[in-house]
């Protein structure tokens, strides 16, 4: 080796280690690449008991360079009564060179073959020659920066707790912030544009056959409302395009429109989902019947009969797109397993959207409004998505 | 390496061969490799503690309704019963949430719950690109590779693991099985698995996320509700990997954790197969 060379590499060393780390890479390679030619000399020439054991192993070439690696710096003898040693140890070697079994004695020759067709090979690992000063250096930064990352993870991934787990463990502070609503909300929003790039309108959603119903069950956010507001009831469309208000009783939406039917599943954001016989008019229907204005882009669909936990007035609101409205499966639903809607499932109507999770699908609908703007959403309002497309 | 005998100052004109006092190490991990596998730990977590409140709001595992108290969930019954019979928790406010409060971020949060899962989730397949990136650049994809001799190394590691216990009470020597490789077989079908286990867990959040635009991928696993309890039972694939692997590397010592920190490894393998202490 030049000693020149390795003084460089010295000097590098304490000025700048990530350089010093490439450099003596390079170093520590060509010293492989010469001493693995004298080892095999030596293995042929010096000593032909290590050459028989290299015969009986059939030395991969890639093994006598790290073996040669690792000796870089002994001498001749050294290397090959070590080498002679490890073959000594462990015969059990050649269960990973089967195929080279027939192989004349020569250790360094046959490689290029062997690693031609073997580019999933497991390689083994890059050895690097490192001053034990430089080796402390590298230590000390990399634990020093994983300490301070895993303190600024730790923080931030606190920080972003809901404040009652935080307040659970013990946290005193409200870490309640403008700032941390805004970033969770932008997940939720990249969720929802996600969700809308999957969408396809012509995309329909499975349908089941009869013998695949499963029990649904009311889930209904506060109490069930009285049965008594079915009588007087009547669904307004506000927004349209002839700027007028318009007034339904569910005869007139029965007879005027074709009534249609599906089975389809209905998931909860809780996570249950219940496969379920619907039947009504088409969405789509209604809004070629009753064309919105022509800036319109949602729905505001509403239910004023809806109450809280306690029984006090809670109307519902949520927020459907028009693209999601005009799917074909989504409905405007009359009945439930052929029989005209209980109250436990939103009587006389209420909007069914497969693509949508169970909280869109308001029950007793009063009215829907068309606008340009995405309107007010109840759960949003309460942290969930906007969009809550499946 | 221990041949760094001579001196560090002494010059070396006239020696062939350098007498530098270097060590060598194997470059172990590379960086994105270690970065993922770090971030893994609190987006994991993250996932962990919303997907239990998440699965709170409507659990997978129901019984018919408690005549008394018109409890359902299994999960809130083990919280009744740690109650009942762990010392110290006699008094505890509310056993039905026991587990609830212990392993998620509680009950009634599944609004945060979703938020933060979503957002972990989308970390998580993130990282996951990072991990794959770092095993193409650095090659470390090779080593996790399942080969035919695993069939019988596994057994032969496993073996190895549950008599480690029983003969060190007993005093007496076990010998590790010889491998030539990065990993042994046990941890390189762990290794291997664990990432599958990631896509797996992709693959059904997203068709539990989206069943009806990807009703496909829902169908894979046999519908929406299979696809629930894969999704549910793969986590405790993550949880019960995570507990073998933190034991197994502070019992394997401070070289393989920091290797993960660092990247490199003093412990250099020749071609003997076996480690060598430096």
């Amino acid at each position: 080796m030049n000693p020149e060379e390795n003084r460089d590499a010295q000097h590098s060393k304490d000025t700048s280690p990530t350089n010093a780390k490439t450099k003596q890479g390079i170093s520590a390679l060509s010293k492989s690449e010469s001493t693995q030619e004298t080892l095999s000399e030596s293995l042929r020439v010096e000593s032909p008991g290590a050459g028989e054991a290299a015969k009986e192993l059939k030395v991969d070439p890639e093994e006598v360079k790290a073996a040669a690696l690792t000796d870089v710096g002994g001498s001749k003898g050294v290397n090959v009564g070590k080498l002679q040693l490890k073959l000594d140890e462990v015969p059990s070697l050649d269960r990973e060179q089967e195929p080279a079994k027939s192989t004349p004695s020569i250790a360094a020759e046959p490689a290029p073959i062997l690693k031609a067709n073997n580019f999933s090979r497991e390689q083994p690992l890059p050895l690097v020659e490192v001053a034990p000063q430089v080796l402390r250096h590298w230590t000390r930064r990399d634990v020093l920066l994983f300490g301070v990352g895993a303190v600024a993870v730790l923080a931030g991934g606190g920080f972003l707790l809901p404040q009652d787990t935080l307040s659970r463990l013990g946290v005193r502070r409200n870490t309640d912030s403008p700032g941390k609503e805004w970033f969770l909300n932008r997940a939720l929003r990249i969720d929802d544009d996600v969700a809308e790039a999957l969408y396809s309108v012509n995309r329909r959603v499975p349908t089941y056959t009869k013998s695949k119903i499963t029990p649904l069950r009311n889930n209904y956010n506060g109490v069930t409302p009285d049965p008594g507001y079915i009588s007087g009831w009547r669904l307004t469309l506000g927004g349209l395009a002839s700027g007028l208000s318009i007034s339904l009783d569910i005869r007139n939406l029965l007879t005027r429109f074709p009534v249609y039917e599906q089975i389809t599943r209905l998931v909860c954001v809780e996570g249950w989902s219940a496969i379920a016989w619907w039947a009504g008019l088409k969405f789509d229907d209604l809004l070629h019947a009753y064309p919105p204005m022509s800036q319109a882009r949602w729905a505001l669909v509403e239910s004023s009969v809806n109450l809280d936990a306690s029984g006090n007035p809670d109307p519902y609101f949520m927020s459907i797109d028009l693209a999601t409205a005009r799917h074909p499966q989504t409905l405007l639903a009359t009945h439930f397993n052929g029989q005209p809607l209980t109250v436990d499932h939103g009587a006389p109507l209420r909007l069914l959207v497969p693509v949508k999770l169970g909280l869109k699908n308001v029950k007793a609908v009063t009215r829907i409004t068309y606008v340009a703007e995405e309107p007010r959403d109840y759960w949003a309002e309460r942290g969930y998505s906007y969009y809550d497309g499946l | 390496m221990g041949h760094s005998t001579l001196t560090y100052n002494e010059p070396t004109t006239t020696s062939t061969f350098p007498d530098k006092p270097d060590v060598l190490v194997a470059k172990k991990h590379q960086l994105l490799v270690r970065w993922s596998h770090w971030l893994n730990v609190p987006i994991l977590l993250g996932l962990i503690l919303s997907g239990i409140s998440i699965y709170w709001a409507s659990p997978i595992y129901q019984h018919k309704p408690d005549p008394i108290t018109g409890n359902t969930d299994v999960a809130a019954d083990i919280g009744t019963w740690i109650c009942a019979h762990v010392p110290g928790l006699h008094h505890y406010s509310s056993p039905p949430d026991w587990i609830y409060n212990h392993m998620s971020l509680g009950p009634y949060m599944l609004a945060s719950a979703l938020r933060l899962h979503w957002l972990c989730a989308y970390l998580f397949m993130l990282n996951g690109l990072l991990y794959l990136a770092g095993l193409a650049l650095g090659g470390g994809w090779r080593a996790l590779l399942p080969r035919r001799t695993d069939l019988s190394d596994i057994p032969r590691m496993l073996w190895y693991y549950i008599g480690l216990p029983f003969a060190k009470l007993a005093n007496r020597k076990w010998l590790h099985p010889g491998f030539n490789t990065k990993y042994n077989a046990l941890q390189r079908a762990a290794y291997f698995s664990i990432p599958v286990a990631g896509l797996l867990s992709v693959a059904t959040g997203w068709a539990i996320h989206k069943p009806m635009q990807l009703y496909w991928l829902a169908a894979l696993f046999g519908g929406y509700n299979a696809a629930r309890v894969w999704h549910f039972w793969l986590m405790w694939v993550f949880i019960f990997f995570a507990l073998t692997h933190v034991v197994l590397v502070l019992a394997d010592g401070w070289d393989t954790l920091r290797s993960m920190i660092v990247g490199w490894s003093t412990k250099v393998k020749g071609s003997e197969g076996l480690e060598n202490e430096p």
